[in-house]
């Protein structure tokens, strides 16, 4: 056998498979969570009629299941859905761009542990000898020592499908979407990265597995580096189009935003897509953060010992509920915050999260340089990050609120010395409104 | 069209307090708001508004708790009968003379009876077009067509919707105990 076919290929194979499968029925039971969840903060009900009886008098007993059958149902309705293409719509870019948005989406998640270390036993208990044995493998796609920038990558990529969407869509509200969507995702992977860095600053390296050991060693790295946790949790919202930050596809401004012109299945790619990002980015910050498959806090349980197959079963639905949880709770706060204006949402992250994010990492530098990394220490160091910020808060620049910001070389903002008519051109305008006469009205 | 000077009111936003400008802890504040309806309605608890609608229904509940009014409440249409169990309707044109919406047909013909000249040979009402405003029940000088608290009526095609004049009168022997002439 080839050298390059081992015991981790297969393993790595095997997870990726079971991984894309989990993944995306959590994102069809995420889609009924935010459901339920909306319904449930709005004191409503939500789904709970659609159960598994299929209209079968034989499976009435499977009827109701408190709405479980919603997500099938939903699946089943964007499938047999037209699939309609508008007319005059850019065709090539047009089909093209949820395929672009998917792949991303499906992509990240193979540099997350989530099983940890396998001993490469399977072992059933009525048996003498284990079935396979094969050495130690990790449950991972790809084992990889640039895990942490793969995955930064691919998540960049995805903001291709979301502007593509929208130029190909020929609508003008699309278009917006897709355009206010580029701007921001490009914006806040700078906070992203930078709060980021401040986690491989103190752990050294780039790759998934050496993160979740150093957590085990040192404790999680939301109680050292708090405000990078934070930062990390606002700009993967900001990241995944979530609200309260989901200008692209703000119903009230516009309309459905980028996929306003997409129905069934390719429309269902960027829903999908949506919530991938979302899965994928929040498991990132478990990893990062949250102490990957560890279910407690300051107990090591596991750590980066090697398990059986149940342990790693245990460790990766550990894994998946903390995911879960923290997308329930990005729900709450979608139901909390109301969403920003597009231009505050620029401000924020140029004038808010960069600077504390420039701090926290200039901070985190310091304390590695003078090897002061404990918890308490970097504890410390945040708490000053904080105080310095409140400090300077009151003398950061701040946006004029509700001005009317003048497009110079306009008509009506001419450039000095050109001379223009500033008189309206239509005639149901001059009707509608005289120019001479309505300032008494004040 | 352009906007002139001084017709731009501008107003300048109060100040933000020093807690406001961090916004995390009215944020916080607004996370305790959200938790408590999510935790007080969940599974149908104490906040819950909704009513599960076909087992429950508003006639099922008193009128001053939101139960439905049968006395006025604007439904589908009946024809009413007389005494002899006859259609009361005099064929006058009132009603579709009336109507915002147009959804009243009358054929007359000559009535077959003494106490009348004229009677419904057609009488059809398209219940998609109608608006439910309950004029024809106000046009109608002998109170032969009235509006019942019937709502949940369903049809396969829009010709089935086109109630005609048995069916009227049908809905008429259905809905007579519920709501009394």
């Amino acid at each position: 056998m080839p050298t390059w076919f081992n015991a981790q290929l297969v393993t790595s194979a095997l997870t990726i498979i079971v991984m894309v499968h989990v993944i995306l029925v959590t994102c069809a039971y995420l889609v009924y969570f935010e459901r339920k969840i909306s319904a449930y903060i709005q004191d409503r009900i939500g789904p709970n009629r659609v159960g598994f009886d299929f209209g079968l008098p034989a499976l009435a007993f499977l009827k109701g299941c408190i709405g479980l059958g919603q997500s099938l149902a939903d699946g089943i309705k964007f499938v047999l859905k037209e699939d309609y293409t508008p007319a005059r719509v850019d065709k090539v870019l047009f089909t093209l761009a949820p395929a672009i948005i998917i792949v991303p989406a499906l992509i990240g998640f193979i540099i997350i542990p989530w099983g940890g270390t396998w001993s490469g036993v399977l072992h059933l208990p009525f048996m003498e000898k284990p079935i396979v044995d094969a050495g130690e493998v990790v449950v991972v796609g790809a084992n990889i020592n640039v895990g942490v920038v793969y995955l930064l990558a691919v998540a960049a990529l995805g903001v291709y499908g979301v502007t593509l969407g929208g130029w190909a869509s020929n609508n003008k509200f699309s278009f917006l979407g897709g355009l206010r969507a580029t701007a921001q995702m490009i914006s806040y992977e700078i906070p992203m990265g930078l709060s980021i860095l401040a986690v491989l600053l103190l752990v050294g390296s780039l790759g998934a597995m050496s993160i979740a050991q150093y957590q085990f060693e040192h404790g999680w790295l939301v109680f050292s580096q708090p405000l990078a946790f934070v930062l990390f949790y606002i700009c993967s919202l900001a990241e995944s189009n979530r609200a309260p930050f989901d200008n692209a596809e703000a119903e009230q401004e516009l309309v459905g935003g980028y996929h306003t012109e997409y129905s069934a299945m390719r429309f269902a790619m960027f829903f999908l897509a949506e919530y991938a990002h979302l899965v994928t980015g929040t498991a990132f910050l478990v990893l990062l953060f949250l102490g990957a498959w560890e279910p407690l806090p300051f107990v090591t349980i596991w750590g980066d010992e090697a398990t059986g197959i149940l342990g790693v079963l245990a460790k990766a639905a550990i894994f998946m509920g903390k995911v879960v949880l923290l997308v329930c709770f990005g729900m709450v706060i979608r139901w909390t915050i109301p969403r920003l204006r597009y231009d505050q949402v620029m401000m924020m992250a140029w004038s808010a999260l960069i600077p504390l994010s420039l701090l926290v990492v200039v901070a985190t530098s310091v304390m590695v340089y003078l090897g002061k990394t404990g918890m308490g220490w970097m504890l410390a160091a945040n708490g000053a990050c904080l105080v310095l910020a409140l400090l300077a808060q009151p003398f950061m620049p701040r946006a004029l609120s509700n001005r009317r910001v003048p497009l110079y070389g306009s008509r009506f903002s001419p450039v000095a010395g050109e001379a223009v008519n500033t008189a309206p051109t239509d005639a149901m305008a001059l009707e509608d409104r005289p120019v001479q006469g309505t300032a008494a009205l004040r | 069209m352009a906007i002139r000077d001084d017709e731009v009111i501008v107003l300048t936003t109060p100040p933000m307090s020093r807690s406001e400008a961090v916004y995390l802890p009215n944020i916080i504040k607004g996370f305790g708001t959200t938790l408590r309806h999510f935790f007080t309605s969940f599974g149908q608890g104490k906040t819950s508004r909704t009513m599960q609608y076909p087992e429950q229904r508003r006639e099922h509940l008193p009128v001053l708790e939101g139960g439905l009014n049968a006395s006025n409440f604007r439904g589908v249409h009946r024809l009413n009968r007389d005494e002899e169990g006859r259609v009361k309707c005099v064929a006058c044109m009132m009603c579709p003379t009336i109507c915002p919406a147009r959804c009243i047909h009358i054929e007359a013909a000559e009535s077959p009876w003494d106490d009348r000249e004229k009677y419904p040979k057609k009488f059809e009402i398209d219940e998609l077009r109608c608006i439910y405003c309950g004029m024809c029940e106000e046009a109608c000088p002998v109170d032969a067509i009235e509006l019942t608290p019937e709502y949940d009526i369903v049809g396969k095609s829009r010709q089935e919707m086109i109630f005609d004049k048995e069916k009227l009168l049908h809905v008429y022997d259905v809905t007579i105990g519920k709501k009394p002439m």
